[in-house]
């Protein structure tokens, strides 16, 4: 599931994992995923220019696409 | 590796090909591009070709990883696809100085390689940040059903093609946006070609290449 991805891509980049939280909400036509880390990790899952950020989100769409729902991803600072 | 060669005869320019890249003949393939005015009385004719060194193949057995790196970054990429719900096999293609080669096999391909690779760049880009908190001396490069050798060929043919193009019309061509290492394969790839030269134009990390033409001749 999702949510899950998130979570296990983000606790892969950050320094400390207990800081990340998924938070689902799920919408008629598209699913919002709120993602918050630790304030020292948040240029770890946005990277240069939001690089990284970027990346989590084609990787969401990509897994998105096979029940064809539409998910969003905020991360929370 | 794509040279361009000429002589007064196509064999003398083989020959000259074998010669300069210290090549055995059945190294590379051999196009004709030019096969020299048959007019022109005076003038001395000459035979343009294109030679495609033909590259040695990867080594298509897949080792098993060696150490914990290895072990760790392909787990990596295998959890993520069975997450996003793709499961796959994950296997080690090569191992080349501080690269590691992965391949991803499974029924999803198509998605998992994306439109014009988008899904594998991002994949690989997740997957080099988190090697590099293992190990950062080390790349790790993705891919599926061979998609990168295959991109890069068409990258470099479409090159070709376009830099055919400005020589015959002389006039300059913009190419599609395209990151840095696309960039370096066709500003090199182009680099060999008389006549013509490339640029970068644009801003960010995709830019467009512009091939012009500087040839002097008005008349060749």
């Amino acid at each position: 599931m999702e949510k899950d991805l998130v979570e296990y891509i983000a606790k892969s980049l950050v320094d400390d994992p207990s800081g990340v939280d998924v938070n689902m909400i799920v919408g008629e036509k598209s699913t919002i995923l709120e993602l918050k880390v630790s304030p020292d990790d948040i240029g770890k899952v946005i990277g240069k220019q939001g690089r990284i950020a970027k990346a989590i989100r084609t990787i969401l769409s990509a897994s998105a696409t096979k029940s064809g729902k539409r998910i969003v991803l905020e991360i929370l600072d | 590796m794509i040279k361009e060669f000429e002589g007064r005869n196509e064999q003398e320019a083989i020959d000259r090909a074998v010669e300069e890249l210290n090549l055995k003949r059945e190294d590379f393939n051999v196009e004709i591009l030019d096969a020299g005015s048959k007019w022109g009385l005076f003038k001395k004719s000459s035979v343009k070709i294109r030679i495609h060194v033909n590259e040695p193949n990867i080594d298509a057995s897949h080792k098993p990883a060696r150490d914990e790196f290895e072990k760790k970054v392909t787990e990596y990429v295998k959890t993520i696809l069975s997450k996003m719900g793709y499961p796959a096999e994950v296997h080690i293609a090569y191992r080349r100085d501080n690269k590691i080669g992965l391949t991803i096999i499974s029924d999803h391909s198509g998605i998992i390689i994306g439109k014009k690779g988008k899904n594998l760049d991002a994949l690989q880009l997740l997957v080099n940040v988190y090697a590099g908190l293992l190990d950062d001396s080390k790349r790790v490069i993705i891919d599926a059903e061979n998609y990168r050798i295959r991109h890069e060929e068409h990258l470099i043919k479409t090159a070709y093609k376009s830099a055919e193009y400005v020589k015959k019309y002389k006039r300059s061509k913009l190419l599609e946006p395209m990151n840095p290492f696309e960039r370096r394969l066709i500003h090199t790839a182009l680099n060999d070609i008389i006549d013509v030269e490339t640029k970068s134009e644009g801003e960010g990390l995709y830019k467009q290449i512009r091939i012009s033409y500087k040839g002097g001749g008005r008349r060749q």
